[in-house]
C-alpha cells in the first residue's frame, strides 16, 4: 500500500514539473526550434530575387567551402579573439581589485561596472562615434595638449571596432572573474608567499588556476557575442573590412536577396561556435574533473 | 645557534595595539607556544615571524640575521596555517612539491623529498588525492609535510589543532611532538588551548593584551605563576588574600579575612621574603586541597580550614567542591579513590575540612612587576576582568 501511494506521489509531482515547463516548451518549439528548422531548409534552396526558389541546391555551401567567404569569418574571429584577450587582461586586475576590497566599496564599484547597462547600447556606440571622430573629443583633447600634430582618424577602422567591442564587452569579462576571485580564499597566496613564491609566481600558480572556471566564463560570454558582432562594426568600421555578421545582413538586405546563402553562413558559424564550446567544455571538464570527483 | 630574537617588538592596527612591545627569546630546536585568550596578539607575533605582517616597531632576528625587512618568501621560516590552506587544485604530491618547484629544484631530487616527507607524516600512499578527498588530520599532515620539505629553521603553527575533533586533536599532538623530535628544528606553536600548550611545549608565554605575562616552561607557569592572569588562563585557581603575620625561616603566617568578620590564619611558603604587615595574594591550585567530613590530625606543616558544601559538579575523572568559608569559596577538585578519608560520599551542605601543605600555596603579588594585583572578583572568587593594567 505504502509504496503504490509512494509512487502515486512522485507521478503527481513529475506530471506538476512537466506541466509547469510547458509554457515555456511551446515557447522555445514556436519561436526557436521551428524557425532554426526554416533556416536549415532556406540553406539548402536556390536563391531567388527576393525569395527563394524550392529548388533543392548545395551552391550556398559550396561557396563557402570554395572559400569565398573566409575573409569575413577570419575577420570574425580575429575581433573576436582580440576583444576577449583585450577584456581578460583588462578585466582581471579591476575584479581581483574589487574582491579584495572591503564590503561597502565592492558594492559601489559593482555598481559602477554596471551602470553602463542603464543606457542603450546604441547610444553608447554613438557617443563613441562623437568620442573618435575626425573633430571629435578625443582629437581635440590629443591637439590641445599637444600630443599630435594633426588629428588621428580612429573612426571608421578596424581599431575604432575593437576599442568600443572591449568597451561594450568588458562588464561580461569583469563579472564571472569577480565571482570566482570573490570565493578565493587568499591566505593560500599567504601560503604560496610562505612556501617561497614571489608575488608573480603565486599570481600564476594560485591565483590564475584557481580562477579558470571565471575565465572560461568571461571568454564564453564575450567571444561569442563578438564572433556574431554586427551593430557596432556597423556604425564605427569600416565598409571595406565585413565582419560576418555584417555579411550575412548584406545578404538579406540587398536585392537581389540571397537568402540560402545567409541561412547557410548562419549556420556555418553556429556550428564553429559549437564546435568551439565543445571543444572548451572538454578542456574545462578535463581541468576539473579530478578535483570535484569525490 | 640560530635563535629566533624578538627585539621590542609591537605591531598597531590603526589605535588597537595588538602586539605590546615584546621581547622574547626562542632557542634554536626549542618547541614554543604562545598561549592566550583570542586577541592577544599571539597570531599577530607569529604573521611578524612568518613575514605576513610589518613590525610597527621592533626588529625580528633569526640568529644574526635580520629578518624584518625580509619578504615571506626569503625567510627560512615555514607556516601551517589554522585552515591548513592546502592548494585545492592540486594533488597532494603537488602540494607537498610546491615548495620546490619554486626554488626550481631538479625533478628527480623533488620525486625523492616528496616522497620521504610523505613517509614522515605517513601519507605515501594518498599522494594522487586532490585536498577535499582526503580528511581534517591528513590535511594536517600535507600541510606540515608541505612546510618541512623546504628545510625551514622555524616551522611556525598557527592553530593548527583548531579545526579537528579531540580525540584527533590528541592524537595528532602527539605527532607533532615525534615529528618535531624527528626534524629538530624550532617550533613555534600558537593556542589558546591551555592543554595543548601545556603538554606539547618545552617553553611557552601566556599571553595578554599584547604582552607577555610569563613565560616559562610549563611546570613552572603552573605551579609558579607570577600573575593572577597567568594563573587563572592555565588551569583554576584559588587566590587568598591576607596580610603577613609573622615572617619565619621557611615560612611565613598570613591573616586571613573571611568576610563576615572571623579572621583566619594560613601557613605558606615563600620566594622572596615580604615585609611583615604587606598585604599579599596567594595562589592555591584546587586540586592541592584535600576535603573530609572528619578533621584531620593537626600537623605543623598542614593548613586547616572549616567550611560548608556549597555546590558538587561531577565530572567522571573528578569531582569539583565549591566549598564555602565565611563569605569566601573555596573550588577543590577531589579524584574518586577508594583508598579516601571519607566512607559516604559527602552532599550539598555539609560541614568539611579542608586542608593542605603550607607549601602548595604560591604568593603572587610579591612580584613588583605583577600588573594584575588589582584584578576584580566575582562573588565565587572567579575573575570577573582580566587586568587593569598600571604602568610601571
Amino acid at each position: 500500500m505504502p509504496k503504490s501511494r509512494q509512487a502515486l506521489l512522485v507521478k503527481r509531482k513529475n506530471l506538476s514539473s512537466w506541466l509547469l515547463s510547458l509554457p515555456t516548451m511551446l515557447w522555445l518549439l514556436l519561436f526557436f526550434l521551428i524557425p532554426y528548422l526554416i533556416v536549415i531548409i532556406y540553406s539548402f534552396l536556390s536563391p531567388d530575387i527576393y525569395d527563394v526558389k524550392f529548388e533543392f541546391s548545395l551552391d550556398a555551401y559550396r561557396q563557402i567551402f570554395s572559400g569565398d567567404y573566409l575573409r569575413p569569418f577570419l575577420l570574425s574571429f580575429k575581433l573576436a579573439i582580440y576583444t576577449t584577450l583585450l577584456c581578460l587582461i583588462l578585466g582581471f586586475p579591476v575584479a581581483y581589485y574589487i574582491a579584495r576590497a572591503s564590503e561597502k566599496l565592492k558594492n559601489t564599484l559593482l555598481i559602477f561596472i554596471i551602470i553602463p547597462f542603464w543606457t542603450n547600447l546604441i547610444i553608447r556606440i554613438f557617443s563613441w562615434r562623437i568620442f573618435l571622430s575626425y573633430k571629435g573629443v578625443m582629437n581635440d583633447v590629443l591637439l590641445k595638449l599637444g600630443l599630435i600634430h594633426a588629428p588621428l582618424e580612429v573612426m571608421r577602422t578596424d581599431l575604432a571596432v575593437i576599442l568600443v567591442m572591449v568597451y561594450v564587452y568588458l562588464p561580461y569579462m569583469i563579472l564571472p572573474l569577480y565571482s570566482v576571485l570573490e570565493k578565493l580564499d587568499f591566505t593560500l597566496l599567504n601560503a604560496a608567499m610562505d612556501l617561497g613564491a614571489n608575488e608573480v609566481k603565486a599570481f600564476f600558480r594560485i591565483t590564475l588556476p584557481l580562477a579558470v572556471e571565471g575565465i572560461f566564463a568571461g571568454t564564453l560570454l564575450v567571444f561569442i557575442p563578438a564572433l556574431g558582432a554586427y551593430l557596432i562594426p556597423q556604425l564605427v568600421g569600416n565598409q571595406s573590412s565585413l565582419y560576418i555578421g555584417q555579411v550575412i545582413t548584406y545578404k538579406i538586405k540587398n536585392i537581389p536577396r540571397n537568402w540560402p546563402m545567409a541561412s547557410a553562413l548562419s549556420l556555418t558559424l553556429l556550428f564553429l561556435v559549437a564546435l568551439l564550446l565543445l571543444l572548451m567544455y572538454a578542456l574545462y571538464r578535463r581541468r576539473l574533473a579530478h578535483r570535484y570527483k569525490s | 645557534m640560530e635563535d629566533i630574537v624578538l627585539k621590542n617588538l609591537s605591531k598597531d592596527f590603526g589605535t588597537f595595539r595588538a602586539v605590546d612591545d615584546v621581547n622574547l627569546t626562542i632557542k634554536s630546536g626549542e618547541l614554543f607556544s604562545f598561549l592566550g585568550p583570542s586577541g592577544c596578539g599571539k597570531t599577530t607575533l607569529l604573521r611578524m615571524i612568518a613575514g605576513f605582517e610589518v613590525p610597527t616597531t621592533g626588529r625580528v632576528y633569526l640568529g644574526n640575521k635580520d629578518l624584518s625587512d625580509l619578504p615571506p618568501y626569503k625567510r627560512e621560516v615555514n607556516t601551517i596555517f589554522q585552515n591548513y590552506s592546502l592548494f585545492p587544485h592540486m594533488t597532494v604530491y603537488d602540494n607537498v612539491a610546491f615548495g620546490l618547484r619554486v626554488k626550481k629544484t631538479a625533478k628527480a631530487e623533488i620525486k625523492d623529498l616528496v616522497k620521504e616527507m610523505l613517509n614522515l607524516v605517513k601519507m605515501e600512499d594518498q599522494a594522487n588525492k586532490y585536498p577535499n578527498q582526503i580528511s581534517g588530520g591528513q590535511k594536517q599532515r600535507i600541510a606540515i609535510a608541505r612546510a618541512l620539505i623546504n628545510k625551514p629553521k622555524v616551522l611556525l603553527l598557527d592553530e593548527p589543532l583548531a579545526a579537528l575533533d579531540l580525540k584527533l586533536r590528541q592524537h595528532m599532538l602527539i605527532e607533532l611532538m615525534n615529528i618535531h623530535d624527528a626534524v629538530g628544528i624550532t617550533f613555534i606553536y600558537v593556542t589558546h588551548d591551555q592543554g595543548e600548550a601545556m603538554s606539547i611545549s618545552d617553553r611557552l608565554a601566556v599571553m595578554n593584551q599584547g604582552k607577555i605575562a610569563q613565560e616559562g616552561p610549563p611546570d613552572d607557569i603552573y605551579e609558579r605563576p607570577t600573575s593572577i592572569f597567568s594563573a587563572y588562563f592555565i588551569g583554576e585557581t584559588n587566590l587568598i588574600s591576607g596580610e603577613v603575620k609573622e615572617l619565619h625561616e621557611d615560612h611565613l603566617k598570613l591573616s586571613c579575612q573571611d568576610g563576615e568578620g572571623k579572621t583566619f590564619e594560613i601557613d605558606s611558603s615563600f620566594q622572596l621574603a615580604p615585609e611583615a604587615g604587606a598585604h599579599l595574594t596567594l595562589s592555591l591550585r584546587p586540586e592541592k586541597i584535600a576535603i573530609s567530613r572528619n578533621k584531620p590530625r593537626s600537623q605543623h606543616d598542614i593548613n586547616i580550614l572549616k567550611g560548608q558544601i556549597e555546590d558538587i559538579l561531577y565530572l567522571g575523572s573528578h569531582t569539583q567542591y565549591i566549598v564555602r568559608v565565611g563569605k569566601l569559596k573555596f573550588r577543590v577538585f577531589s579524584q574518586h579513590k577508594r583508598v579516601y578519608f571519607d566512607d559516604k560520599a559527602l552532599d550539598w551542605e555539609e560541614q568539611v575540612w579542608l586542608f593542605w601543605h603550607y607549601t602548595d600555596t604560591w604568593i603572587i603579588n610579591d612580584n613588583p612587576f605583577d600588573v594584575l594585583a588589582d584584578a576584580e572578583l566575582d562573588e565565587n572568587g572567579n575573575l570577573k576582568r582580566y587586568i587593569k593594567r598600571s604602568k610601571t
